[in-house]
């Protein structure tokens, strides 16, 4: 279930990744903070995996990136999500859930057999 | 050289923005690890490690990337097309006019390339539609599908003996079959005593459908119990269109009797469904086996003497064998079967003289046709006459768009001044004419389609119709696609670079020009010359070598329809017969011929009758080398006679002229008169002006030689092309042989009125004998030259095209150059020039532009008529009438075309032309 991505389960950068730019426009260092933050640098191990998966997300039409200027004025590629890449992230998120609470269902249960 | 260059542009582009972001990323991550406290070193180390495998992750962003170029660069085109197609759509839709002269214009054009390319597949590029036809090997001459030889060896066609004999030894096919004409079939069904009809047939061995891999429908097809016995086979196979036309589809069919020429056939069995046959461009409709025909041509067997050549042979190929293969075996087995199944001595000289030129062993997967030969001619001057036409076309078409370009001017300064790049203006225009020009192919389709069958019309000259089958086929439908692609970029891509080439300074001054008020544009002397008045040149330059062609070939139709073929070719009526058939053998058959000949003699109407073996123009021809007295041969070719047996009279009936001695006569009748008359060609080579009657020819060593009682001048007897040959005529009434027999009649009035009447004369005298046909010289002459009258009618027609397109073009171009020069007409009337120097200006300026064309077109002839020297009779192919015909009408047309928008210019006054600006 783990790969390479960082020692994620697959898919699961493509989701925080759609997730960071919900906000607005990002540069890729933001998102590596915002994900190290938000999940107290458990889940992005090295921060290669994150820019392949910006780029495959905008090959797939999800993520839109413009050039610009970061707060310390230096030149800067900016992604944002598309209308499409929106609308992915609403789909994931509501798969992510449903798979987690399945998980956490089963993970819970306290009799060994339905039969 | 160029695309490399960019595509590793894009990719270096590519590479540095990864590099950037990158760059970027481990700055600021550095940046926050010594906020932390590390030093710069041990930041940057950090930096690193936390990022990963910078490498794999650098390549793997740069393949992304480069798809992701790649794929937005596709959806671009296609976006761009589809904006292209819709604004094309709608700018044709505004224009309906234009668009409709265009659409119709290019179909013309390409319907007329279409119709053309239709024929030259059917008959020339089509397989035989049987199984795996390219294994299909002919031996012989593909061309002579319906010959018969008699007399002597030959390799071109084969005897039934011969083929029994390939048969049987050849290794190199798996089945070799043979296939031979038939005579004209008389069949009548059930015991309907009504008018005999008349299936096209043909012969063929027992192995024909298995060989060709063509299974029966209903029935059966032949087998090798067809092959067995001679005269033991009285069946017959149709073909599928003939058993639905005929027999309207009736299964009942199969079984059934069916009368063929007096002899009880029974119809074993319907062909596959579009099957009709090996002979392209001669729908078979019944075949019947070979073992049959001397029950089918009663007394006149042509399966015993090994001379009588009549069968060519397909076979097909063992697998993994080659043609060469084949040949090479034939090369060997040919002579040796030739002399295996004949002793004679005349065999093993002809074998001994043979070489490996004279056995024909060819690709047989487009079938037999003797079509082919008298076809591929006309067909390849037609399809480049046509091509000269839809050149034409699109020089139109270009002319059209050139002028529409001028009116557009605003459009595109608007889309400039938008930001439009130029190739993507030319895209746009491009994407115009692709679309007029497939709307073109499209009619152009069904204009070919219906062309094809009009020209099958024209070729038939009023004769029966021609049986090939025309079809859009796969091939055909490229062509036009190709055709249609071509026409785009010849008439679209000039008016596309023209119309784009929008500078926007020039526009703006342009506009300020005419409010100035000084316009005085055209297309005077000194300036470039405009791309329409190029397109024009061009356009009468093809015009004229279009006319010149239709010129020429026309010349040469008239020679031929009037040359003097030394008959008196518009009098005479010609009945083929053959008495053989109803017994007249020996003496009764000059019985049989004197007593038509005198009962004919008897019609009021008939100026003359005689008669003769070979006929004329319809009928065989008899060769031999001879033997002449007083004369050394120095090669086999110099004794090579050709000649005829002939009726008393024969001379006098057909309108020929005794130059010395006499006539035939009814005297020269019985073995005793071994008499001739010999043509002056003939009198010329051998006797060089002396005397010849009372000479004598030795028409075969073992018998008594003929003595020559009378010169004859020269007749034309089989084709009005060939020069005469020599030729020799002995007396029918001591036959040499019993052959067909061939009525003369020589009328007062016209002959075709006369037929009826001459027929019934032979039915009466005895129903029995089979009329093959009863026609009048004229109409034979004519189906003689079927091909020169097809090409140029045609040629005509394509010529008279190419004028009002020409016409039509220049009109164009001067009435958009006379609405251009309003204000300078305007101004020359003010200064005092009169209504007729206006109208001579613009005269003399079309005359000048259609001169410039007439001096590039005659330069072309030169060198493009030549090509059509081989098909010419009695006119040169540079033929000084012809060049001041085509020269004449295209001047004229051109000052014409140039008259009347001239007029309409001479009515400009000075103060219209003010206010036009």
């Amino acid at each position: 279930m783990l790969d390479q991505e960082g020692g994620l389960v697959r898919g699961t950068l493509d989701l925080l990744v759609l997730k960071a730019l919900s906000w607005g426009p990002r540069h890729g260092y933001a998102v590596a903070e915002w994900i190290h933050t938000i999940t107290e640098s458990e889940l992005l191990v090295e921060e290669g995996p994150l820019y392949t998966a910006l780029h495959r997300l905008e090959k797939k039409g999800w993520l839109v990136s413009e050039w610009g200027y970061s707060e310390a004025n230096r030149r800067a590629r900016y992604y944002r999500l598309s209308t499409s890449g929106r609308r992915q992230l609403r789909t994931e998120v509501s798969l992510w859930e449903r798979y987690a609470r399945a998980v956490g269902r089963a993970l819970a249960a306290q009799v060994p057999s339905v039969a | 050289m160029r695309r490399v260059f960019r595509l590793r542009f894009a990719r270096r582009h590519l590479e540095d923005e990864i590099d950037e972001e990158l760059r970027f990323h481990l700055a600021m991550r550095e940046q926050s690890l010594m906020q932390r406290g590390l030093t710069a070193g041990d930041a940057h180390l950090a930096a690193h490690k936390q990022f990963g495998d910078f490498a794999t992750v650098r390549s793997s962003l740069l393949t992304l990337d480069q798809e992701r170029e790649r794929s937005m660069k596709r959806a671009n085109v296609l976006d761009e097309l589809k904006q292209d197609l819709a604004y094309a759509g709608r700018m044709l839709r505004r224009n309906a006019v234009f668009t409709t002269v265009a659409v119709a214009t290019l179909a013309l054009g390409i319907g007329a390339n279409t119709s053309i390319f239709a024929l030259i597949d059917a008959l020339l590029l089509r397989r035989l539609d049987v199984v795996r036809p390219r294994e299909l090997v002919v031996i012989g001459e593909p061309s002579r599908v319906g010959s018969l030889s008699s007399g002597s060896p030959r390799t071109d066609l084969f005897s039934y003996k011969a083929y029994t004999e390939l048969r049987r030894r050849q290794q190199s096919f798996t089945g070799l079959l043979a296939s031979g004409r038939t005579p004209r079939l008389f069949m009548t069904v059930g015991d309907t005593a009504g008018e005999p009809e008349h299936p096209r047939g043909r012969f063929v061995s027992g192995n024909y459908f298995h060989v060709l891999g063509v299974p029966a429908f209903i029935g059966r097809t032949f087998g090798d119990e067809e092959d067995a016995n001679i005269g033991a086979s009285p069946v017959a196979v149709i073909s599928y269109d003939y058993w639905m036309q005929r027999f309207e589809g009736d299964r009942g069919v199969i079984g059934r009797t069916v009368r063929v020429n007096s002899a009880a056939l029974t119809v074993i069995g319907v062909a596959r469904p579009g099957y009709d046959g090996e002979i392209v461009g001669g729908r078979t409709e019944m075949w019947l086996p070979i073992t049959m025909q001397p029950v089918l041509m009663a007394n006149h067997d042509l399966l015993t003497d090994p001379t009588d050549s009549w069968f060519l042979l397909i076979g097909r190929l063992k697998p993994g064998l080659t043609l060469a293969q084949a040949k090479g075996e034939m090369e060997t087995l040919i002579p040796r079967a030739l002399m295996d199944i004949s002793p004679d001595r005349e065999f093993t000289d002809f074998v001994r003289n043979m070489t490996t030129s004279d056995i024909r062993v060819a690709d047989g997967s487009r079938g037999l046709s003797g079509m082919r030969r008298t076809y591929f001619a006309p067909l390849v001057t037609l399809m480049a006459g046509v091509a000269l036409l839809l050149l034409i076309v699109c020089a139109n078409v270009a002319n059209l768009l050139l002028a529409r370009a001028t009116a557009r001017s605003r459009e595109m300064t608007l889309r400039v001044a938008l930001g439009a790049a130029r190739p993507r203006l030319v895209r746009q225009l491009m994407t115009e004419s692709l679309v007029l020009s497939l709307l073109g192919a499209g009619g152009g389709v069904l204009a070919g389609w219906w062309g094809s069958r009009v020209l099958l019309t024209i070729a038939a000259d009023g004769g029966g119709p021609i049986p090939v089958n025309v079809a859009i086929s796969g091939t055909v439908a490229l062509f036009t696609i190709a055709a249609a692609l071509l026409a785009v970029v010849i008439f679209g891509l000039a008016p596309a670079l023209t119309a784009s080439r929008v500078n926007l300074a020039d526009a703006m001054r342009a506009q300020a020009r005419s409010l100035s008020g000084g316009g005085m544009g055209g297309g005077g002397r000194g300036r470039r010359p405009s791309p329409a008045r190029m397109v024009i040149a061009a356009q009468v330059a093809l015009s004229l070598l279009l006319l010149v062609g239709a010129g020429v070939l026309v010349r040469s139709m008239w020679s031929l329809q009037h040359a003097d073929i030394g008959m008196d070719r518009d009098h005479l009526l010609l009945v083929d017969l053959d008495p053989r058939a109803a017994g007249y053998l020996g003496e009764r058959y000059p019985a049989i011929a004197l007593d038509l000949a005198e009962r004919m003699q008897r019609i009021p109407g008939v100026a003359a009758v005689s008669f003769s073996e070979n006929g004329l123009f319809n009928g065989t021809e008899s060769s031999s080398t001879v033997g002449i007295e007083g004369f050394t041969a120095r090669s086999d070719k110099d004794s090579l006679i050709n000649w005829d047996e002939v009726g008393p009279g024969y001379a006098r009936t057909i309108g020929s002229h005794l130059l010395e001695g006499r006539d035939l006569t009814v005297q020269d009748r019985g073995p005793g008169a071994r008499v001739a008359l010999i043509n002056e060609t003939m009198a010329k080579f051998y006797f060089q002006g002396g005397p010849a009657v009372g000479r004598h020819i030795q028409l075969n060593p073992d018998s008594a030689a003929y003595q020559i009682v009378g010169v004859i001048t020269d007749a034309q007897d089989h084709d009005l092309r060939a020069t005469p040959s020599r030729r020799a005529y002995f007396s029918i009434l001591n036959p040499i042989e019993v052959g067909p027999l061939r009525m003369i009649v020589r009328t007062v009035g016209n002959p075709a009125a006369m037929a009826n009447t001459v027929r019934q004369v032979v039915v009466d005298r005895d129903r029995a004998i089979p009329i093959y046909g009863v026609d009048p010289l004229p109409a034979l002459l004519k189906s003689n030259i079927r091909a020169e009258r097809l090409v140029a009618k045609i040629a005509v027609g394509f010529g008279v095209l190419a004028l009002l397109l020409a016409a039509i073009g220049l009109y164009g171009v001067m009435s958009y150059a006379i609405s251009r020069r309003t204000g300078e007409i305007g101004l020359r009337m003010a200064l005092g020039a009169r209504p007729a120097d206006v109208v001579r200006m613009v005269v003399w300026d079309a005359t000048r532009l259609v001169l410039v064309g007439l001096g590039i077109g005659f330069l072309i002839s030169l060198f493009a008529m030549r090509l059509l020297r081989g098909q010419l009779y009695g006119v040169g192919a540079l033929d000084p009438a012809s060049i001041a015909a085509a020269v004449s009408v295209l001047l004229a047309s051109g000052a014409l075309a140039a008259l009347i928008p001239a007029m309409r210019g001479a009515r400009v006054t000075p103060v219209e032309a003010l206010r036009e600006d």
